[in-house]
């Protein structure tokens, strides 16, 4: 299978006055197309600034880090961001939906800023995607009229309407009830298999990995080991 | 359903104008007072304006004037344009857009009554061809008309009071004639009118033969031919005037150099210089009235003054509340830029919001000062006698136009969309893993 990620040997280093912080100290990893991968580690691991390395919204202080082919040390801000737009979608741990937007709105915010289809377009495959997350009734709804669980909905709807090949989730079930998030989690699976997207989802938390059909783990800025989510649910004692 | 991206741009700016509706009222209050306080400086200022040149081109002006001074040796100047229908043919032709011309005598003499006298600038008219006088005149007592007849004369109330005269009452004006004799001439007084100010002091009317009976001068003599213009060439004054040097300098004429000041200011220059014979002077409104265009000049500069103090506050007040708006909204400008938002689409969300709140706040602000300005006017607020003087109208007058209103919206909307236009570009320049990470 083809790698969508490619990591080599990536550095990340943070300044804090005349202290450097190291956040990632050289981590080397591949994520084939249609994978749906947990990135796994205690707070402080690195797995969120490996997230943001991946998605193109933070660079490595060295080694190599291509998405989709594109080493993104060696392209500007504005492709960049269009990398972001084009490649990639997001999901937040808090939603990070616009609060003055409706959910409509907000699912179809980043076709906007593609450009590339026309209004009826939009309007198609944003209902198409408001029934796949079973919010049909919800288009005309302000984030703040729904819950947490229905948000995490909507914030992957708006991940996935522009087709991208890759979507990350930064412990996207963190800030929801165990039943919630095995229901967000169900339905990032689906949308794997189904359309075919690769997910990589950062958690910490040994239920969420065991959907995963591979855990990478780091500890202190390192990659640990890459284990399926039996070997990681084996380590822990806790049922896969 | 489906937006538009524009749309959605709109729809953010003006839902975070709501959803901060205290903040957003507060600062679109001040854009609003701001601006109406603009619409009536600029109103007021506008009002001194029309009122001087409605007054000062009824009294001793016309928009644009063909004086000139006729010298019988090289030391002895007279206010004089000899043969002036010639004059007035090329006037006519050069200048066909005017609405009208008149040509009126000048002179400075004595009045003398049984009481009192005073010296004052005499004006001769042919109250016949002067289609606006009555419209700005206000009479206290007596008739307009009655002026046609030689041997009259119109004062003001304050002259009258100074004189101590009433209509009906005989007047004796004493001056030298352009052949440096005395003359006198005996007038009755036909009419008194309201003072207007500065120009009525020293002002008065009588009939044009009876000052060229005074001045003993010829029929064919004048002392300016005042072309009157119609509103919308007040711009084109310059213009027409330098038109018409090169039109009387290619009719033969003898043509004195542009100088902005008022005819009775030049004399001691004009006597100094070594020619005789006859010179035209072409002079515009405000060179007639410099000594007193300082006025407006100075009510101008005051307005200027406040209208930079108050802009200066609403760039502050804007850029404040940007700064604001940016911290609270950095994890939001984080995520839209994670999600592939450019830089140029950030600047341009606050921009829009700042750009919305300035036209919606400036278009409250001039609708409120045009009606404040609308009621003041409606009021007849009357001017201290002092200010009068200079304002040559017993009223407050202000005059908003239109284009003075449109003016007002764009410049404070430009105004707070400039003052936005760093915030925005900081919130832009964000980079997005920092602003993702911000919190607070």
């Amino acid at each position: 299978m083809k790698a969508i990620v490619s990591v080599r040997e990536a550095v990340k280093n943070y300044i804090l006055g005349n202290v450097v912080v190291p956040a990632l100290r050289g981590v080397t990893l591949d994520v084939v197309e249609g994978d749906f991968l947990a990135i796994a580690g205690p707070s402080g691991s690195g797995k969120t600034t490996l997230l943001n390395l991946i998605g193109c919204v933070d660079t490595p202080t060295s080694g190599t880090v291509e998405v989709a082919g594109k080493d993104t040390r060696q392209l500007s801000e504005r492709e960049l961001t269009d990398l972001r737009l084009h490649t990639i979608g997001f999901i937040f741990q808090s939603f990070n939906l616009v609060s003055v937007l409706t959910v409509f709105q907000n699912i179809e915010l980043p076709l906007l800023l593609q450009r590339k289809l026309n209004g009826p377009e939009r309007a198609q495959r944003v209902a198409a995607l408001l029934e796949r997350v079973g919010l049909r009734e919800y288009g005309a709804h302000r984030p703040s009229e729904l819950s947490g669980g229905q948000r995490q909905r909507v914030a992957i709807a708006r991940a996935l309407v522009t087709r991208p090949q890759l979507v990350l989730a930064d412990e996207p079930t963190a800030n929801l009830d165990s039943v919630t998030g095995a229901h967000i989690l169900d339905l990032m699976r689906e949308l794997n298999r189904t359309e075919k997207t690769t997910f990589i989802f950062s958690t910490h938390d040994q239920s969420v990995m065991a959907h995963a059909n591979a855990v990478v783990r780091l500890a202190d800025g390192k990659l640990v080991d890459r284990v399926t989510p039996a070997q990681a649910a084996a380590e822990t004692g806790l049922p896969a | 359903m489906s937006s538009s991206k524009l749309f959605v741009d709109l729809t953010i700016a003006f839902r975070n104008l709501v959803q901060h509706r205290r903040r957003t009222l507060f600062l679109g209050a001040a854009i609003a007072a701001v601006t109406a306080l603009l619409v009536l400086l600029n109103g007021l200022s506008t009002g001194v304006r029309e009122t001087m040149i409605d007054t000062a081109t009824t009294l001793s002006t016309g928009h644009v004037n063909v004086g000139g001074f006729y010298k019988v040796t090289a030391g002895q100047a007279a206010p004089v344009v000899t043969n002036y229908k010639k004059v007035l043919a090329v006037v006519q032709k050069t200048v066909p857009e005017m609405a009208f011309a008149v040509h009126r005598g000048r002179g400075w003499a004595k009045l003398v009554s049984d009481t009192g006298s005073l010296q004052a600038g005499i004006t001769g008219i042919d109250i016949r061809s002067e289609p606006k006088f009555s419209s700005v005149l206000q009479l206290e007592s007596g008739k307009l008309e009655d002026l046609a007849q030689p041997g009259t004369i119109l004062l003001f109330d304050n002259q009258a009071e100074k004189l101590g005269v009433k209509v009906g009452d005989a007047l004796t004006i004493s001056a030298p004639t352009t052949r440096g004799t005395n003359n006198t001439i005996d007038v009755r007084i036909v009419a008194i009118a309201h003072s207007l100010g500065l120009l009525s002091t020293w002002n008065c009317f009588i009939p044009i033969e009876s000052l060229r009976a005074l001045y003993q001068i010829n029929q064919d003599a004048t002392g300016v031919i005042q072309i009157m213009l119609n509103r919308k060439d007040f711009d084109h004054i310059p213009a027409i005037a330098a038109r018409l040097r090169q039109a009387l300098d290619q009719a033969g004429y003898r043509i004195m150099e542009p100088d902005p000041r008022a005819f009775w200011m030049k004399f001691q220059s004009v006597s100094r210089e070594d020619w005789t014979g006859q010179k035209l002077d072409v002079t515009n409104w405000e060179d007639e009235i410099s000594f007193m265009t300082w006025t407006l000049k100075a009510l101008e500069g005051i307005s200027y003054v406040l209208i930079v103090i108050l802009v200066a506050i609403i760039i502050i007040g804007i850029m404040n509340t940007m700064w604001i708006a940016i911290r609270e909204r950095t994890r939001e400008i984080g995520t839209l830029r994670a999600i592939g938002m450019h830089r140029r689409e950030v600047l341009w969300m606050f921009l829009l919001e700042s750009l919305m709140l300035g036209l919606l706040a400036t278009i409250v602000g001039v609708l409120m000062g045009a009606a404040v300005a609308a009621g003041l006017n409606a009021a007849h607020v009357p001017v201290p006698t002092g200010l009068q003087f200079f304002l040559m109208s017993p009223h407050l007058h202000l005059a908003v136009h239109g284009s003075l209103m449109v003016r007002a919206i764009v410049i404070i909307t430009f105004v707070t969309g400039a003052a936005a236009f760093y915030p925005s570009l900081k919130a832009a320049r964000l980079r997005p893993v920092v602003a993702m990470s911000h919190f607070g």
